[in-house]
């Protein structure tokens, strides 16, 4: 504990004394950070979008005019025993057209010109929480595409697989941020505390003389590292939060309807974001005064 | 208390001790003299380990110096103090901080700390000067302030390297007596120097260093 008063009085005389390169720093941790929160924040809400849109995501199941009852009674039971199946709703062909009859309103009239009910029954189907996977969708459509009765099945195939490639490259870039931030904050500590062990390497010379370990040596150094890593990322933290707080203000302002979608970051992440930055430096600190003799 | 025999140090091509074998005995105040570049601080160095030894045996009081394991050497070297000829104070540090640093290397408490550089600095007559920082005292003062640290922690064996070599007489009499004061409080002291006025008259064991060896042995 009493040395602790040492390390931490040693540690904070540096920080004041070389503020500037410090400042420099925190500020090269905070910006990296702050991107790579940018591309976790955009991915984040990509990602609840694609929960929320999958949750109404369905397939609907187009059955042939002539399809006897026994047989849609037949593919219900089919449908309702699909684990990866639910919410399965029959419509039949005269409650569709009431359906579009009662959405058109008062231009329901031009549906009088038909002479027969022009629309099939239909099963309207939900795929069980998650399973959106655009190829896992496709391969369900086809099985139930060849199921007797069943004359087309449609879902919104461009959309998903949209969504999903939107999401997947940014899931990728998210990734190769915090790879490339990840490995520059780590080096950008790691010279910055190499800088400092430098300048102040006639002090440990004296200080090993006089009998110090190498850990009372460098345990200033590492705390040091620590408290850029913490401040960077505190930064890059309350700059995200203040950045999404206000854009999502500004978007919904304009769009009152993306709220719904438009989702925070959770606060646990804001939380993290600090001790990200403390791994990194502490990380960086710990290669420099471990590769330097003095 | 020190034993060496038989040592031998080398730098690169030159030769600087060779069957090097001396003894000092607990609680002794000794010299070592000879001629600029005869060995004398290198001697000193492989005491503390700053240097390592080509051949030979070093012991220090129980502790085997020339056999030192690289992270034992800083328990040793915490059991002796040394007097540096460059000094070696931290010029961004006080004079209080620069006596304290050595009992913090010790982890000591705090208030421990205070206490004892301030009975240090009242014994060194720098109390009035602990919170300058050493650039802005003599070069007599800072030499005070070396010996302070070297002393603050009572070590067995206190070593001096020229201790007082840019030092007025006055200074030099105010050094020495108070090397003796340490001495009579039980410290080993060896100091090197090639000042004869040191050593001339002080009753102590001289040692003559010359041509990598002891050359001859006096007392003052």
């Amino acid at each position: 504990m009493k040395i602790l008063k040492y390390f931490f009085g040693t540690a904070f005389k540096s920080i004041w004394m070389e503020k500037w390169i410090n400042l420099l720093t925190i500020l090269s941790i905070s910006i990296g950070l702050s991107i790579f929160c940018s591309f976790l924040l955009i991915t984040f809400n990509i990602d609840s979008f694609m929960k929320q849109w999958s949750s109404s995501f369905g397939l609907v199941v187009y059955l042939d005019d002539e399809i006897e009852n026994g047989k849609i009674q037949e593919l219900e039971t089919y449908f309702q025993q699909d684990s990866e199946l639910s919410n399965i709703k029959y419509v039949s062909a005269d409650e569709a057209l009431d359906e579009v009859k009662t959405s058109l309103g008062a231009n329901a009239v031009i549906l009088d010109d038909f002479n027969d009910n022009p629309l099939p029954s239909t099963f309207e189907l939900q795929l069980s929480n998650g399973l959106i996977d655009p190829k896992f969708v496709r391969q369900k459509a086809d099985a139930i595409k060849k199921l007797h009765g069943v004359t087309d099945v449609q879902y919104g195939e461009k959309w998903l697989a949209s969504l999903n490639t939107i999401s997947d490259t940014m899931k990728m870039v998210a990734i190769f941020f915090a790879g490339a931030i990840f490995i520059s904050t780590i080096f950008t500590t790691y010279n910055t505390i190499k800088i400092f062990f430098y300048r102040r390497k006639e002090e440990l010379k004296t200080l090993k003389l006089l009998g110090a370990t190498n850990t009372f040596a460098r345990t200033p150094f590492l705390i040091e590292g620590s408290f850029i890593g913490i401040i960077g990322g505190t930064i890059s933290a309350a700059l995200i939060f203040t950045l999404s707080s206000f854009t999502t203000t500004r978007i919904v302002e304009f769009m009152p309807s993306v709220s719904v979608v438009l989702s925070p970051l959770p606060f646990q992440v804001y939380l993290l974001i600090p001790l990200i930055g403390i791994v990194m430096s502490l990380l960086g600190s710990f290669i420099a005064v471990g590769r330097i003799r003095y | 208390m020190i034993k060496l025999s038989d040592v031998k140090k080398t730098y690169e091509d030159s030769l600087v001790l060779k069957n090097f074998t001396m003894s000092m005995d607990r609680g002794e105040f000794a010299f070592i003299t000879g001629p600029s570049g005869a060995g004398k601080s290198t001697l000193l160095k492989l005491l503390y380990c700053s240097e390592n030894v080509d051949s030979g045996h070093i012991s220090v009081d129980d502790w085997i110096v020339s056999k030192l394991k690289k992270r034992t050497v800083p328990f040793f070297r915490r059991n002796i103090g040394v007097v540096f000829q460059d000094f070696k104070l931290l010029f961004n540090k006080t004079v209080f901080e620069n006596i304290a640093l050595s009992l913090q290397i010790h982890h000591m408490d705090p208030k421990e700390i205070l206490s004892r550089v301030k009975a240090m600095l009242k014994e060194v007559k720098l109390l009035h000067k602990s919170d300058i920082f050493p650039q802005f005292l003599s070069g007599g003062e800072q030499q005070r302030v070396v010996i302070a640290r070297a002393m603050v922690t009572q070590p067995m064996l206190l070593l001096a390297d020229e201790p007082t070599g840019n030092l007025d007489s006055d200074n030099t009499r105010g050094i020495m007596r108070l090397f003796r004061e340490i001495n009579l409080k039980g410290t080993t002291v060896l100091i090197a120097t090639h000042n004869e006025d040191l050593y001339y008259g002080s009753g102590r064991r001289v040692f003559f260093l010359n041509n990598s060896h002891i050359e001859k042995e006096i007392v003052g």
